[in-house]
């Protein structure tokens, strides 16, 4: 087929980014599940670890311990350590979809136990969903860092249904979404030479 | 949070997910009626011609697949013209148009109405069904 529209790039195989949306997606309830039992969801005012906690009285936090967990705790939490690895690879897939490290594993691994592919697809969806899991977890990490609790287990939730809707449905959230994100005024709103 | 209680919520996250995903599936793509008349500025529609008018952007994942169905049918109907809108740079017309997500496509009657509005990718049957109702394709019929 060449009805592509014409300033459209090469096609890729579709199975592709469905095959890494199966991985992120896994790597995310992982990095979910660390966030709800470390200290991004730590509550009580005991002291824990090698510190002493100072209960906040009245606090609008509760009895959310993340506010007064040092910087280096909250940093070396292995949810948050997961979730940056996780940020790097959407960071790989946005700077460099060729070479991310699943699209290559599908290359080499999966793709020649395959029938070759009936349909080629415009990498650009693909592309901009890697930047849109990207700024989702970039959130919850730095909202992690300001201490802001529950913030990256949500943010690493948020994250896993869209890369799940992706591997399992075929769904791109962030694709089918970018009008409402342009409403939203995350992109430039005015029209611009294309 | 204990672990017990911490796999409890992502099961259910997982649950949450798959039913989101199947209702999405059910609702996708379903005809909708409309009675408006189509504001055709800008959208490359001749008028007085029946138009399958798809609006898609860059990033959309599913829109080749849309093109390709549309312009199947098109082509085949000698009456009914097919043009695909690129909204990537041209919020105004998003907005003109109360288009949220994309692949979204019109079906726009000779008389610029909108004879049905498709969210998601329709089924070919549903488009074929919508276009069978227009007065122009009866009469050619």
């Amino acid at each position: 087929m060449t009805d592509t529209a014409p300033a459209a790039p090469r096609g890729i195989d579709p199975r592709a980014p469905r095959f890494a949306a199966w991985i992120t997606s896994a790597l995310l309830l992982v990095a979910t599940f660390l966030g709800l039992i470390g200290a991004s969801a730590r509550t009580g005012s005991a002291s824990f670890g090698w510190f002493a906690y100072q209960p906040l009285a009245n606090s609008a936090w509760g009895a959310w311990t993340l506010p007064a967990t040092p910087i280096g705790v909250r940093v070396l939490d292995p949810a948050f350590v997961l979730t940056v690895v996780i940020a790097l690879l959407f960071l790989w897939g946005v700077v460099s979809p060729t070479t991310s490290p699943w699209s290559v594993l599908f290359r080499r691994v999966v793709r020649p136990r395959l029938a070759p592919p009936t349909d080629l697809e415009d990498p650009r969806p693909p592309r901009f969903a890697q930047g849109v899991g990207l700024f989702v977890v970039g959130v919850g990490l730095l909202l992690h860092v300001l201490g802001v609790p529950l913030a990256l287990p949500i943010a690493t939730a948020m994250a896993f249904v869209a890369a799940f809707l992706n591997a399992a449905f075929g769904f791109c959230l962030g694709c089918e979404l970018y009008l409402l994100l342009q409403r939203a005024g995350v992109f430039g709103r005015g029209p611009r030479a294309a | 949070m204990s672990p017990i209680l911490a796999l409890l919520v992502l099961g259910a996250l997982v649950v949450i997910a798959a039913v989101a995903g199947v209702v999405w599936r059910a609702r996708d793509g379903r005809r909708r009626r409309g009675s408006d008349v189509v504001d055709l500025t800008d959208l490359g529609v001749t008028p007085g011609r029946v138009t399958l008018v798809q609006f898609g952007t860059e990033t959309c994942a599913r829109c080749p697949q849309v093109r390709r169905m549309l312009q199947g049918i098109a082509s085949a109907l000698p009456t009914v013209d097919h043009v695909d809108v690129d909204l990537t740079h041209r919020p105004d017309l998003a907005r003109a148009h109360r288009v949220l997500s994309t692949p979204t496509t019109f079906l726009i009657g000779a008389d610029a109405v909108l004879a049905a509005r498709f969210n998601g990718v329709p089924r070919r049957a549903d488009v074929e069904a919508a276009l069978s109702e227009l007065p122009v394709l009866q009469e050619a019929s």
